[in-house]
């Protein structure tokens, strides 16, 4: 079974998947390309998490 | 044409097979045949331009056209290739595997692939419309309506089954260890960004897998139609039946194949144990 922090990695990127989900729905051309969604996860997934931990 | 089975494959892939495998070639591999064509394909708008191949199935799939990309053959000279101007085996097979892939699932369609290029026959099985033809919004709508939607999602659940693969501790193991191009990105980005970039193919696959079926079903109520060959309200491309002849010379090349595979396998076994052997 995963771990608790595991399950806390797991939980931020089906929160990421929401988001982008909702981006595609609206937006279908966001779902064309893997460089978009390679973009998009770094930014949500490693960068905006690495700003707000210097920030705060 | 596949859509989600391309970005979830490699996962698959690497975790299963016993040579050592390097995941971004594997990963280039996977996606090589679309990756300068599928745009083409569906045509794009630049400026006052509108660029469209004139026959997309016969550009994306035949010869003449791009179709090669969909050949085993093309694998093997890009293999090749890797192999001489980088040197690494490991790139050259890991590249292969993820190219033959590619090539092989997409014989799924009702079109196919020129699997044997140069010979012109398109291998295919017909589970899937093709649709490419049709615009990339029809052939979404197409694919994730038919039985080309359940077959991603058998990989969508088999990855998330097989989820330690996505685990920093897999990836700090098994994947950045395999290949020297992590530990060269490692040195600009740090892990934890490669970490992110190593799990973007599996993120991008599912995602866009949830996101084109509630496109197609909940915002634009497309049927759903996972009969063979589905779904039957899209007018799809096919091409011809097998002939006899082709058939057997089908069965021919695949044979060889296996036997030359086994025939190495078991000369390298034999080897192998000649050398133990020797040692003691």
């Amino acid at each position: 079974m995963p771990s608790r922090s595991q399950l806390t990695v797991a939980a931020g990127y089906v929160a990421a998947a929401a988001v982008y989900i909702g981006l595609g729905i609206w937006y279908t051309d966001f779902l064309f390309s893997f460089f978009v969604g390679l973009a998009y996860l770094l930014l949500v997934a490693w960068l905006v998490p690495l700003c707000v931990r210097r920030i705060f | 044409m596949s859509w989600a089975a391309h970005d979830l494959e490699p996962y698959a892939i690497q975790r299963h097979t016993r040579i050592k495998i390097a995941f971004v070639p594997l990963l280039l591999g996977s996606y090589a045949p679309d990756l300068m064509s599928k745009w083409f394909v569906y045509g794009i708008h630049i400026g006052g331009w509108d660029l469209k191949a004139t026959d997309p199935v016969q550009f994306h799939r035949g010869w003449p056209g791009v179709g090669f990309t969909h050949s085993l053959l093309y694998g093997v000279v890009i293999a090749f290739l890797f192999w001489r101007l980088l040197g690494s085996k490991t790139w050259a097979i890991s590249f292969l595997i993820g190219q033959w892939a590619h090539a092989i699932t997409d014989t799924g369609d009702t079109v196919g692939t020129m699997l044997f290029f140069p010979w012109t026959i398109h291998i295919h099985f017909g589970a899937w419309a093709y649709a490419g033809q049709t615009g990339r919004m029809t052939d979404a709508a197409a694919y994730f309506s038919g039985p080309g939607a359940v077959w991603d999602l058998v990989w969508i659940v088999y990855g998330i089954f097989c989820w330690r693969v996505l685990t920093r501790s897999y990836f700090e193991q098994h994947v950045f260890t395999a290949d020297a191009f992590w530990s060269r990105a490692n040195r600009i980005v740090p892990t934890a960004a490669l970490l992110v970039a190593y799990r973007a193919a599996f993120f991008y696959g599912t995602t866009r897998w949830i996101a084109w079926s509630l496109c197609a079903h909940v915002v634009h109520h497309y049927p759903y139609d996972i009969s063979w060959g589905g779904p039957h309200w899209v007018p799809a491309a096919h091409s011809p039946s097998l002939t006899w002849p082709q058939l057997v010379g089908v069965a021919a090349i695949v044979g060889a194949g296996v036997a030359i595979a086994f025939g190495s396998r078991h000369e390298l076994g034999r080897r192998g144990w000649a050398a133990i052997r020797s040692r003691t």
